[in-house]
C-alpha cells in the first residue's frame, strides 16, 4: 500500500512504531559503541568521559596496541582459536555422523538411541559430578576437559537429525541399489544436501565454543591454557589488575598500569567479541533463514 | 548458551514433518537385513554415542556421591539421605531456592511479552532495508558471552560514568550504583535478559506472524478493520500457539535462572539476593569442598527441573502439538 494513501494518523502510528524500534537499537547498540570510542580514545583523555558518548576523545590505538602486545592475552586469543576450532570440528563431525544413522527410519535401536539421548537434555545432575568424572578421566587442566564439554551437543543433533530425514528417501534408497555403502552416500550425496544445515550447526558450535567460560574457569588451573573468556571476567568480572597490566607495572605504577583501567576494560571486552562480530554477517544468513524456513512450513 | 536458548531454538525446526519418515517406516524395515545392513551405520555413530555414555550417562552414576560421605582415602561409605536431610535444613539452601524461584518468576513475567511486542512492531514495518537493519542490531547480543554482557553492564550502569547514571543526571536524579544495590540487582537480572535475549526471541514470533494466511488480513481489510484491529483480531490469534508453547518452555526450565548470567553479574554485596541453585552448588562444591553436600543440592534440582519439564512437554504438546523436542 502507497504511504500517499494512509490518514494522518495512520502516518503517526508508523513513525511511533518505527521510533520504539529505532530506540531499541539505539539501547542494544550504544553500550557496545560507547565501550568502543572509550577503547579508541587517548586513554589520557578517558576519566570523565560520559558513557553516553559514541565519540573517542582523541583518537588512539594505543589501549589495543598494550592488549594485543600483553602475554596473557595473546595466550588467551590462542586459547581460545585453539579450542573454539577443534571443538566446532569434532562437534561438527560427531554430530553429522550420527545424525546420519539416527535419520534413518529403519535402523535397529533407533528408538532406544534417541531415548539415550532426550535423557540427558531433560535431566542434568550437575556440575560436581561432571567435574568427578573429568578428574576421573584425568581431563582436568587439560584442554580436552573445554574440548569436549557438550562436544555433541544433544539439540544441534535433533536439528540435524530433522534436516537429514527432509532428504528424499527414494534418493538415498536409489544409491544403495546402485552399490554405494552408508559411507559413501553419507559422503556424496547427504553432505552435499545438507550444507546449509551444516553450516548453521558450524556456527551453533562456534558460537558456544567460543563464549563458553564456565567449565574453563573450573576445570582449567593453569593460566597459560585460559581462553579469552576466562582471561576477560578475571580482569573485567573479578577487577584483578595485575592480570592484565603486571605485578611489577601495578605496584610502580609502570607500563600499562598507567593507561586508564576503564579503557583497557572496554579494549578487553571488544577485543572478545570481535570473532562474533567478524561471523554475524554469516549468522544473519543462516540462523534467520532456518527460522523463518523451519516456521514457514509448519 | 542457556537450556532455555535451546529449547526455545528446537520447536521451529522441530515442526519439520516428521511423520513421512514414519510412514516410511514400515516399507524400509521391510528392506532391512539386520545387522549385516546397519553395523556400518553403527560405526559411524560410535564416536557420538560413546560421547554420551561417558559425558552424560558416567556423571550420573557419579552423582552417587550425594548419597556418600567422601574419604580422601577410598573408598566412599554410603550414608543415605543424609546430605539431602543437612540440606534441608539449611536456610540457606531455601533462600537460593526462593531466589531461583523470585528471579525465575520475575523474568517470565517482564521478559516474555516484550519479544512479542517486539515482533509485533517489526512486522508493521514495511521497508524491507529499514526492518532488517533493526533486526541486525536487536538480534546480535543473543550471542555475546554473559562475560561480555556482564563487562557492558558494569560499565553502562556504573555510578560515575555510565550512560544511565548519565541519563538520571541531566533529569537531577541522583546516582545510584545498581551493581551493588541489594534493591536493584535482581532487575539487573531481568533487564539484562532482555537486553540480550528479547530481540533474537522476536525472531521466533516474527516466523509465526509471516507463516499468518494473508487472506485473514485482506478480509479484515475489506471489513474496514485499522492496524490495532488487524493486530488484535488476526496477528494475535495468529500467534497463541507460539506464546503457549514458549510460555510452557519457560515454565518447564523453571529452576534454571541462569548461572552464567548470575556468576558474572553477582558481588559479594548483593549476593544473598541472587544466589541461586547453581551459584550455590558451584559454591559449596568446587569452592568450599563439601562435594557431597552440593551434589545433593544439584541432583535435588535436576530431579525436580526434569518432573517440570517433562510435564511441559507433555501439556505443550497436548495443547498446541508441539513439544520441548
Amino acid at each position: 500500500m502507497a504511504l500517499s494513501r494512509k490518514t494522518p494518523i495512520e502516518r503517526i502510528e508508523y513513525a511511533i512504531i518505527v521510533s520504539t524500534l529505532l530506540l531499541l537499537v539505539v539501547v542494544t547498540v550504544q553500550p557496545i559503541l560507547n565501550l568502543l570510542a572509550v577503547s579508541l580514545s587517548n586513554p589520557a583523555k578517558v576519566p570523565g568521559m560520559s558513557g553516553l558518548t559514541i565519540i573517542p576523545r582523541g583518537f588512539s590505538f594505543e589501549v589495543w596496541s598494550v592488549l594485543l602486545q600483553h602475554p596473557n592475552v595473546q595466550r588467551g586469543i590462542f586459547n581460545s582459536i585453539f579450542i573454539t576450532a577443534v571443538s566446532t570440528v569434532i562437534g561438527v563431525v560427531g554430530t553429522a555422523l550420527m545424525a546420519w544413522g539416527l535419520s534413518r527410519p529403519g535402523l535397529p535401536g533407533r528408538k532406544a538411541l534417541f531415548i539415550l539421548v532426550l535423557v540427558t537434555i531433560v535431566f542434568e545432575p550437575g556440575i560436581i559430578p561432571d567435574y568427578f568424572v573429568n578428574k576421573r578421566l584425568g581431563l582436568l587442566d587439560s584442554y580436552w576437559s573445554v574440548i569436549l564439554f557438550k562436544a555433541v551437543n544433544a539439540w544441534y543433533l535433533i536439528i540435524l537429525i530433522r534436516f537429514f530425514e527432509e532428504i528424499p528417501q527414494e534418493l538415498l534408497e536409489a544409491a544403495e541399489l546402485d552399490g554405494a555403502n552408508p559411507f559413501q552416500v553419507f559422503w556424496h550425496l547427504v553432505l552435499p544436501l545438507a550444507k546449509p544445515a551444516l553450516a548453521t550447526i558450524s556456527l551453533f558450535y562456534l558460537v558456544f565454543h567460543w563464549n563458553e567460560f564456565f567449565r574453563a574457569m573450573i576445570y582449567l588451573n593453569d593460566q597459560g591454557k585460559w581462553p579469552l573468556q576466562v582471561v576477560l571476567r578475571q580482569f573485567v568480572i573479578d577487577g584483578d589488575k595485575v592480570a592484565i597490566v603486571g605485578a611489577n607495572n601495578a605496584s610502580n605504577n609502570t607500563g600499562a598500569s598507567q593507561i586508564d583501567l576503564r579503557s583497557l576494560k572496554a579494549g578487553m571486552i571488544l577485543l572478545t567479541i570481535v570473532p562474533i562480530l567478524a561471523i554475524y554477517p554469516l549468522i544473519l544468513k543462516f540462523f534467520t533463514k532456518g527460522t523463518m524456513s523451519g516456521a514457514l512450513k509448519g | 548458551m542457556t537450556n532455555r536458548d535451546e529449547a526455545v531454538m528446537s520447536p521451529k525446526f522441530g515442526n519439520v514433518p516428521k511423520s513421512s519418515a514414519r510412514r516410511r517406516q514400515g516399507r524400509v524395515a521391510v528392506a532391512a537385513d539386520g545387522w549385516r545392513r546397519w553395523w556400518p551405520y553403527y560405526v559411524m555413530m560410535a564416536p557420538g554415542i560413546l560421547f554420551f555414555l561417558i559425558f552424560h550417562y558416567l556423571p550420573i552414576w557419579e552423582a552417587r556421591i550425594a548419597f556418600e560421605q567422601v574419604r580422601i582415602v577410598p573408598p566412599n561409605i554410603w550414608v543415605g539421605i543424609k546430605h539431602f536431610q543437612v540440606l534441608f535444613s539449611s536456610p540457606v539452601f531455601w533462600q537460593v531456592l526462593a531466589n531461583t524461584l523470585i528471579i525465575s518468576a520475575m523474568k517470565m513475567v517482564f521478559f516474555l511479552p516484550v519479544p512479542i511486542i517486539v515482533a509485533l512492531l517489526l512486522n508493521e514495518v514495511r521497508g524491507g532495508s529499514l526492518r532488517k537493519f533493526i533486526q541486525s542490531a536487536i538480534y546480535l547480543p543473543h550471542f555475546l558471552s554473559w562475560v561480555v554482557i556482564a563487562g557492558i553492564f558494569i560499565a553502562a550502569l556504573s555510578p560515575t560514568d555510565g550512560a544511565v547514571n548519565n541519563i538520571m543526571g541531566m533529569a537531577g536524579i541522583a546516582p545510584r550504583s545498581f551493581m551493588t544495590d541489594t534493591g536493584a540487582i535482581r532487575w539487573v537480572l531481568v533487564f539484562t535478559e532482555i537486553w540480550r535475549s528479547a530481540g533474537w526471541d522476536s525472531l521466533l514470533y516474527l516466523a509465526a506472524i509471516i507463516a499468518i494466511d494473508q487472506q485473514l488480513y485482506d478480509a479484515a481489510e475489506i471489513d474496514g478493520a485499522n492496524r490495532w484491529q488487524k493486530i488484535r483480531h488476526v496477528t494475535l490469534p495468529g500467534i497463541v500457539p507460539t506464546i503457549a508453547t514458549l510460555f510452557i518452555l519457560n515454565a518447564g526450565m523453571f529452576l534454571n535462572a541462569d548461572l552464567n548470567q548470575v556468576i558474572n553479574l553477582s558481588n559479594d554485596v548483593v549476593r544473598s539476593k541472587i544466589d541461586i541453585v547453581d551459584t550455590y552448588v558451584y559454591r559449596i562444591g568446587l569452592q568450599t569442598g563439601e562435594y557431597s553436600l552440593a551434589t545433593a543440592a544439584g541432583l535435588f534440582k535436576a530431579v525436580l527441573g526434569t518432573m517440570m519439564i517433562v510435564i511441559a512437554h507433555f501439556v505443550s504438546k497436548r495443547l498446541t502439538g508441539k513439544g520441548v523436542w
